[in-house]
């Protein structure tokens, strides 16, 4: 998913003076097509197509297909190429389309959110996503002067998921696909649902908010009339509004995809139509996944389409790329830094010069190699250097257990005990468990890399931390955690934070965070706990999405889930922390603590309970590399 | 209490370029018209104080002399000049001041024992016998006896500690000593300024100033060379001051030669040995007049303000006492910019019409018989969320305030009217999890606190909050705030804070200057602490019996402050505020020699109707 700012970001971009040089080379040497593409069963999707002036040799077409529109609109206005590396594809000729999905803006017919992958495509009404790329593309090889006949496609986010779909399409002049944080299962792990609980806060921003959920009555240039929030404060929005059926009378009727949302609690067909991986087979173009490990909205999108294409479609030449980066940070030309952790060099730079470029200049212009690029190329923070492996997660990956134990310690071993011992808070759902420290509004990118010591210092959080390392201690791939909990009532969810703790001695961060707008923002990097990796399960899915299950008051259960990949060392002289909880607000919605639907839940069901984590029982399954 | 970063304020300040021309040219002035003298005056038994004075070269007319005493060094010493173009201070050399600064007794340059806050002798008989009150009338004597062309009307003035010594100079009866300002005069150590508020220690600012900056080390001779400062090392107070833990791992760190420290570690309770350090103890027949000032939300010495005024006109009546308290930090008065405290804005620079319109003309008319002050009310107060001074002719003004109670109710209500509700709310204090004083991860005490956001209180499961449907007009505080709990505990101690806060309306706009979303925010303006042991006596603290009902009612540092039309108000309470103040054991043990297995989990229940606070509500 593409957010307001990612938008904001094209079309309002603070340039550089290199970068006004661009323009005008680009304006001068690009001239602009808008074309309404007819589609097989007669609907017209709109593209806008920048060709190169240079007619010295035929040129590769790169597309992403979005449903953000390719603004600007009018022949005379260009699309700003030139605030980021995308520039140094115009630069080698490439010709560059943006297209209007099916149903957004200026293209016809009838949207639909992640429209399912069809497999009994019969007759020409029998369209989704990957015929009309096919069209599409069909179209331009035939249309576009001076083509070579290859076409890339690719796109972050939500155009991620139109990416992971072309790849479908099974065009033969379509050579090269990379799915970049490519929008790909809601239910699991992308966006709106994490392990089956709602990030509420990014799913009414994008649907109300942001005026994603609006209908599209026909073509416009008009974006979606936008939601004033009454508020600068999220979890006091939040918290007020109460109940998500308060919130769904705030999103209207008119809200089809949060409405099926609601109705749609537990993972049944609809969501199982909705996994992108389902259709992936067969793949026939050179496929480059690419994420971020820090990416707080598609991060599990990335891991798992790239797992899924090398399961599903074993013969494709699939590679993948992972960064340590926020949402669609690789193609912002600052990859030095998330939030306060620094990385030590500038990874988008990298990523676009070594990766990303290299690729499409090999399978669509058959310039250079990709000799160089890897099967899986990823960052590890904490160490931060890339690691070229031949596979992801690595050969030589041990899953070592790691135990939680009385006073807050976390030790790899195990200890015997007879009597059994657990630590307990009660969680309370009027007052949840902030996500962040700040008072802010719009859910920030940087919690995922923020310090956790506000949360450690609840006493509703739970922290265990290994005594100080005398080694360094590399994670490479999922995290499994394998709670023994007992709860008071008959649902509750849980959240585990996977933390390193910086040493004492780490002085202050004094880099200027946030250059372009705020003043300098120091804190302290000693003792800071830095989030590797949260995760939150919503217990009634501990042993199934599709059927949940109440918690039996008091009884000693299971809770065991996946953590998404981690690429992290946990340097000598650091340690390493466990956090859990029971809310993660206003990130998530709370879960009233009875196994009733939450999405049509009353205010008075939100109850307090108590929760045990037992001791030794309890543990991460960390994927260390090495011995 | 002076801070490091307060002797910051005069050494590297930030100031405005449009000032800088300014104190550039009162530079150059300063050192061209002015020169400097070092001496050391002899007291009646014999020991030499340390002082530096700046005389005017100007012989057109005779000059005042203006001291501060303080344990803060006299620096520079030899032959720079002291900076004082750098504050408001120079108006003073314009108006042709003797600007004096004198080491106290047994601090820096000069000779004697150094005692922290030395008790008042009201029984002087020989010349041995000494306190502050002598040093100063023997330095008095010695200053129009030995500068030429003084006027022989002396003024003392200093703020925090210096405020101390300004009170003490009040009572040395000296017939030269014409006006004395004591400034967020440091009064009752046990009380409320800097080491304790109603008997519980502030941890922080209590080790950082005797130990971390060194300020108790002793000395075996005049000096230049500041005290070690002991290097605490950490980023983040919070966990360091947990991990330190228990009281006693404290008192290790500081070697057996910090006497303050150890003193304070074994008198616990309000005993003699504190009542002989309560500066107002010897505030009685007081002659020179009397201009007290204060911060409303300092974090050091806002109680010693308040209170040496009180004493001041209960115990000596006859002195023309004056008080002005501003919407300032610890000292602020004294800055370049009084326009506004951490995120609250108070829009207009209360510090420049502090100096201008009170302090130096008050000095003026004393000192040299110049103008008038019929214009400087018995007292000015600056009250916030109303943004204005107000003059009243007694503070507080008891016969224009009602005592207004509201009531702790059920579903976090604060009401004014009982409800009839006799339930209670719940929670667990757990020392290992203490509330934190202040949202972010930082080193030192910030003076911002006292105005801070308490959204990232209200959000936890032990701090209680309550607050009142939104305001239909205007309520104006005016005075002390009472807090009157009804609590039963699961042990047999417990500490008690009440914030009284100022919740603004959703509609605020985003700060102008730091951006912070003031859209709901929690704006403190009052907060104490009560350690429940001392709910009937401070000298006589008394375990709580599990699980029975007890009164905890205690008094809130004076507020001034109008709860505007469109806010709520909102009572929150918790049981620690770390690491603020020391962490209570929650048992009834002695909490400076406690062990770290001695700090246990608790409930505590506070009962709805029952607990109320009582507001001075100005009529």
């Amino acid at each position: 998913m593409k957010k307001l700012y990612l938008l904001l970001a094209f079309l309002l971009p603070v340039m550089a003076f290199a970068q006004n040089a661009d323009s005008v080379w680009f304006v001068n040497n690009y001239t602009k097509q808008e074309v309404s593409i007819p589609m097989r069963d007669g609907v017209k999707l709109f593209i806008s197509a920048y060709l190169p002036k240079d007619n010295s040799e035929k040129h590769p077409i790169l597309m992403e297909r979005t449903p953000y529109s390719c603004a600007p609109y009018g022949k005379d206005q260009y699309r700003p190429f030139w605030v980021n590396h995308l520039i140094e594809y115009c630069k080698k000729g490439y010709i560059m389309v943006i297209a209007d999905v099916r149903g957004r803006w200026m293209s016809e017919g009838q949207f639909m959110d992640v429209r399912p992958f069809n497999f009994n495509k019969k007759t020409n009404k029998d369209i989704d996503e990957t015929t009309d790329t096919y069209d599409t593309i069909d179209w331009m090889v035939k249309n576009l002067a001076n083509n070579n006949g290859k076409v890339g496609v690719f796109g972050i986010s939500y155009p991620g998921f139109y990416s992971t779909m072309a790849s479908l399409s099974g065009h033969p002049a379509l050579k090269a696909v990379s799915p970049e944080a490519p929008v790909t299962d809601w239910f699991v792990g992308d966006d709106f649902h994490h392990n089956g609980a709602f990030f509420q806060m990014d799913a009414f921003a994008f649907y109300k908010g942001f005026g994603f959920g609006a209908p599209h009555p026909k073509p416009t240039t008009i974006a979606a009339k936008t939601y004033d929030y009454p508020d600068f404060d999220n979890y006091n929005f939040y918290l007020k509004v109460g109940a998500l059926s308060n919130l769904t009378k705030i999103a209207g009727d008119s809200l089809i995809f949060w409405n099926q949302m609601m109705n749609h609690p537990n993972r049944d067909d609809f969501w199982m139509a909705r996994n992108a991986r389902v259709g992936i087979k067969n793949v026939k173009p050179a496929m480059l996944v690419v994420g971020g490990i820090f990416d707080a909205e598609d991060c599990f999108g990335a891991w798992n389409t790239y797992q899924a294409i090398d399961k599903q479609s074993p013969a494709t030449n699939n590679r993948l790329v992972m960064g340590p980066w926020y949402h669609e940070q690789w193609r912002n030309n600052d990859g030095t830094h998330l939030g306060n952790v620094q990385w030590g060099a500038n990874t988008s730079k990298y990523y676009a010069e070594n990766i990303e470029i290299p690729f499409f200049e090999y399978y669509l212009r058959g310039k250079g190699t990709v000799d160089s690029i890897s099967k899986a190329t990823v960052f590890f923070t904490g160490e931060n250097k890339w690691h070229h492996l031949k596979q992801w997660p690595p050969a030589d990956v041990k899953q070592t257990n790691i135990y939680l134990q009385q006073k807050g310690a976390l030790s790899f071993n195990q200890i015997q005990t007879f009597a059994p011992s657990f630590d307990s808070y009660v969680s309370d759902p009027s007052k949840p468990v902030p996500y962040t420290q700040n008072v802010h509004f719009n859910r920030s990118r940087e919690y995922m890399t923020d310090d956790q010591r506000f949360a450690a210092r609840r006493p509703d959080v739970l922290v265990y931390e290994t005594p100080v390392l005398d080694k360094d201690i590399t994670l490479a791939g999922p995290v499994v955690a394998d709670l023994l909990v007992s709860i008071s009532n008959t649902d509750a969810d849980f959240v585990v934070k996977l933390i390193d703790v910086f040493p004492n001695d780490a002085g202050h961060n004094d880099v200027d965070i946030y250059a372009e707008a705020d003043a300098p923002n120091t804190v302290p990097q000693g003792g800071y706990q830095m989030l590797v990796r949260g995760e939150i399960m919503r217990g009634r899915y501990r042993n199934s999405y599709s059927s949940p299950e109440a918690f039996k008051p008091n009884q000693t259960t299971q809770v065991k889930y996946t953590l998404p990949d981690v690429a992290h060392t946990f340097k000598k002289g650091h340690k390493i922390m466990v956090q859990i909880q029971s809310s993660w607000f206003p990130l998530v919605d709370r879960n009233p603590q009875q196994f009733i639907d939450i999405y049509h839940a009353k205010d008075e069901d939100f109850v307090k309970e108590t929760i045990n984590v037992y001791h030794n029982q309890s543990k991460l399954v960390l994927p260390i590399v090495g011995d | 209490m002076k801070k490091l970063y307060f002797l910051a304020i005069f050494l590297f300040p930030l100031i405005a370029a449009a000032q800088k021309a300014d104190i550039q040219k009162d530079s150059v002035w300063f050192v061209n018209n002015y020169e400097k003298k070092e001496v050391t005056i002899p007291m009646r038994d014999g020991v030499k104080l340390f002082t530096s004075i700046y005389m005017p070269k100007d012989k057109s007319e005779k000059h005042p002399v203006l001291i501060t005493r303080t344990p803060y060094s006299c620096y520079p010493y030899g032959t720079a000049f002291r900076q004082y173009w750098y504050s408001y201070m120079i108006a003073y050399a314009h108006e042709g001041y003797v600007l004096v600064t004198q080491d106290i007794r047994g601090r820096w340059m000069s000779e004697g024992v150094f005692e922290v806050v030395r008790p008042f002798n009201p029984n002087k008989k020989t010349k041995n016998d000494i306190d502050e009150a002598s040093d100063t009338y023997d330095t008095i004597d010695w200053l129009v006896k030995n500068i030429a062309g003084n006027n022989g009307n002396v003024g003392v003035t200093g703020i925090s500690f210096p405020g101390f010594f300004a009170t003490e100079a009040a009572l040395s009866g000296h017939p030269a000593l014409k006006a004395v300002s004591p400034q967020a005069p440091v009064t009752d150590r046990f009380f409320g300024d800097d080491d304790h508020h109603n008997g519980v220690l502030f941890l922080m600012d209590a080790f950082d100033f005797h130990v971390g900056f060194g300020f108790s080390q002793p000395k075996d001779k005049p000096s230049m060379k500041p005290a070690k400062t002991y290097n605490i090392p950490r980023t983040d107070n919070y966990a360091w001051y947990l991990k330190m833990g228990a009281l006693p791992n404290f008192t290790k760190i500081t070697g057996d030669s910090l006497k303050f420290w150890y003193d304070m570690m074994n008198h616990p309770n309000l005993d003699d040995w504190w009542r002989a350090r309560d500066t107002r103890s010897g505030i009685k027949n007081v002659k020179p007049a009397m201009l007290v000032v204060g911060g409303l939300f300092d974090a050091e010495d806002g109680y010693g303000a308040w209170h040496t005024y009180d004493a001041l006109v209960k115990q000596s009546p006859a002195t023309t006492s004056k008080l002005v308290v501003g919407p300032w930090y610890h000292g602020q008065w004294a800055s370049k910019d009084g326009t506004h405290l951490g995120n609250v804005m108070f829009y207009s620079n209360t510090a420049d019409w502090y100096q201008k319109n009170i302090e130096v003309p008050w000095f003026n008319y004393y000192l040299k018989g110049k103008g008038s002050i019929d214009s400087i009310s018995k007292t000015t107060i600056f009250f916030s969320g109303e943004n204005k001074w107000h003059k009243f002719k007694e503070w507080p003004p008891v016969d224009a305030t009602t005592p207004t109670p509201v009531y702790l109710e059920k579903d976090g209500q604060l009401s004014f009217r009982q409800t009839g509700d006799t339930g209670s709310d719940t929670y667990i204090s757990d020392p290992s999890k203490p509330v934190p004083y202040a949202e972010k991860v930082h080193v030192d005490r910030t003076r911002e606190y006292m105005t801070d956001d308490q959204r990232f209180a209200s959000r936890r499961t032990d701090v209680l909050t309550y607050q009142t449907d939104t305001l239909t007009n205007d309520i104006t505080l005016a005075g002390p705030v009472i807090a009157d709990l009804m609590v039963s505990l699961s042990s047999t101690d417990a500490d008690f804070i009440v914030k009284l806060i100022d919740v603004l309306p959703d509609s605020t706009p985003n700060n102008p200057v730091t951006k912070y979303p003031m859209a709901g925010y929690q704006m403190l303006v009052r907060a104490e602490v009560m350690r429940g042991r001392y709910r009937n006596s401070f000298s006589k603290p008394e375990a709580f019996e599990p699980g029975k009902k007890s009164e905890v009612k205690f008094t809130l540092p004076d507020v001034a402050h109008t709860f505007k039309k469109g806010h709520r108000m909102m009572i929150q309470v918790q049981s620690s505020w770390f690491p603020l103040t020391d962490r209570n054991p929650q048992q009834f043990v002695d909490i400076y020699h406690a062990k770290d297995s001695d700090f246990v989990k608790e409930t505590i229940n506070v009962f709805h109707e029952e607990s109320k606070v009582v507001l001075p509500v100005l009529k």
